[in-house]
């Protein structure tokens, strides 16, 4: 049975989960809001004047409530009394929350992977392993996808260092023909995720461009 | 497969015709084989935005059974793959048409062999409009930003519910037991379907739930055209979550179109707009519409100039 208007509980009012965060739920209200106000062409003629005080006068309700820790605790339980919801739907806490404006991920800072990359080159293992690469003929996306991986480092941050973008990137490393950029570009871009790794950009950029018909 | 359109909307000159036709188009152009139903009866004039001239067969034929197949009456218009039925030749009365010719009618276009069949239909809330809008499960509401567009859109949207309702509750003989319960409310008024819904379901749940069923098998949607600037930028998204929680939770947005004067231009001088300015953003709002309407991801179809 579809629930009339009036019948709807404040979190289906304003469409939100039941354990909705006060991000959500300040979204929500500014959402309803400027469909139901006085002037709002989206439900111009639907209502009577009174009508719409009941409205507004519940979709104001909602929100002091909802945005209340205390109230809102008792309406929820109130809710769950009444039979309406089970109580598990509040405590599940998966919330949508404000986006930092300022976001400082240690792994994203490429100076970081560099240092990394410095580090872990210097490593008797990885060096072989770079060493035995660059001595073959032809190299392949899968070389130096390997080698990537055995620096452990993420493709992200060849991208972060290179700023080449990661469709490419991949594209270099599944040899894949169709999506690699023109030559020229393909060159630099060689030399930058060559420079990046720290091995010689020289021998990856003549390997590469030979394993490539 | 075959589908049907509706193309309504309540107001007069909010665009039904010029989106009817530009659809039309446009799926012809992607090779489909489409006939544009004109169901403006006594105001027909589809033809025009078409640049034709008036249509030399009409469903006047049909209805005085000149023919005996509805599809024998289909005139093809100027860009290949697509048909007209035009309703312009018709008596001046034809407004006015007898039950059973309306009956007879609407089983023809349902089975017309085609792959899309869109029904242009005119202004207001009469039970002709109604009922040939209710012809296809899938309607399409055109308004605009203006207020009285909106108005009239929202009458017209609970029109065709209430009459759906009204329809299927006279063939299970319930019809007159609404009858009472609607006399007791304040005024005789129903508000809007759900309240009918709310009546039938005090009376007999299950019965509730069968007409609830019924009308969860329409499918609408929203074009906003005539998209200025100047209008929210959401107002199409606002109505529609409006009109699922106070009309039927059954409509989806399909697009703004935007205005764009040479519309107007094109009209005045019989030209088909798409064809002489496809490059203009009302263009690719059409074809994104489409592409909403259909689902199917399309080529951009190029409408050359013919000369």
């Amino acid at each position: 049975m579809i629930k009339k208007f009036k019948d709807l509980n404040y979190y289906e009012l304003l469409r939100i989960p039941y354990n909705a965060s006060s991000f959500e739920i300040r979204q929500a209200y500014k959402h309803i809001l400027a469909i139901y106000e006085e002037n709002s062409l989206a439900t111009y003629s639907l209502f009577v004047e009174d009508e719409r005080k009941v409205i507004l006068s519940k979709i104001e309700d909602a929100f002091l409530t909802l945005i209340d820790d205390k109230k809102r605790e008792s309406y929820d339980n109130n809710l769950v009394s009444m039979g309406e919801v089970s109580d598990k739907m509040f405590t599940d806490k998966e919330q949508k929350k404000a986006i930092p404006i300022f976001q400082t991920n240690e792994s994203r800072t490429s100076n970081n992977s560099l240092t990394r990359i410095k580090k872990k080159i210097q490593e008797k293992e990885a060096a072989d392993f770079a060493a035995t690469m660059l001595k073959r003929d032809q190299i392949t996306g899968k070389d130096l996808k390997n080698l990537r991986e055995s620096l452990g480092i993420e493709l992200e941050e060849i991208f972060q260092a290179t700023k080449i973008s990661p469709t490419t990137l991949a594209a270099i490393e599944k040899d894949d023909m169709v999506n690699l950029p023109p030559k020229i570009y393909l060159i630099s871009f060689l030399k930058s995720y060559a420079e990046a790794l720290q091995i010689d950009p020289k021998q990856v950029v003549d390997g590469y461009i030979k394993n490539i018909p | 497969m075959r589908r049907i359109y509706s193309i309504g909307g309540g107001k007069g000159g909010s665009g039904k015709s010029f989106i009817a036709a530009s659809l039309g188009i446009l799926l012809a152009k992607q090779g489909k084989r489409v006939v544009l139903v004109d169901l403006d009866l006594g105001a027909s004039n589809l033809h025009t935005l078409l640049g034709q001239k008036m249509p030399e067969k009409g469903l006047d034929e049909y209805i005085d059974k000149t023919v005996s197949r509805l599809e024998e009456v289909a005139v093809l218009t100027t860009i290949p793959n697509l048909y007209l039925l035009s309703s312009t030749r018709c008596s001046l009365e034809i407004a006015n048409l007898f039950y059973a010719q309306k009956l007879k009618i609407i089983n023809a276009i349902k089975n017309l062999p085609f792959d899309y069949i869109l029904l242009d239909l005119g202004p207001g809330t009469n039970f002709n409009t109604l009922d040939f809008f209710l012809i296809a499960p899938e309607g399409l509401f055109v308004t605009t930003p203006e207020p009285t567009a909106i108005e009239n859109t929202f009458i017209f949207m609970k029109s065709v519910y209430l009459r759906k309702l009204k329809l299927s509750l006279k063939e299970a003989n319930m019809w007159h037991i609404c009858q009472e319960e609607i006399a007791k409310l304040s005024r005789g008024a129903l508000k809007s379907p759900l309240d009918l819904i709310s009546i039938l379901t005090a009376r007999d749940p299950e019965k509730g739930r069968i007409f609830e069923d019924l009308l969860s098998n329409l499918e609408f949607r929203l074009i906003l055209n005539k998209f200025r600037g100047q209008v929210k930028e959401n107002l199409g998204e606002q109505l529609v979550e409006v009109c699922n929680r106070h009309v039927y939770p059954s409509f989806d947005f399909l697009g703004n179109i935007s205005y764009d004067n040479r519309v107007y231009e094109s009209i005045i001088a019989r030209d088909i707009f798409i064809k002489k300015y496809p490059y203009t953003k009302t263009v690719s709002d059409l074809q994104s519409m489409i592409r909403n309407l259909t689902g199917e991801e399309q080529e951009v179809v190029q409408v050359r100039v013919q000369r």
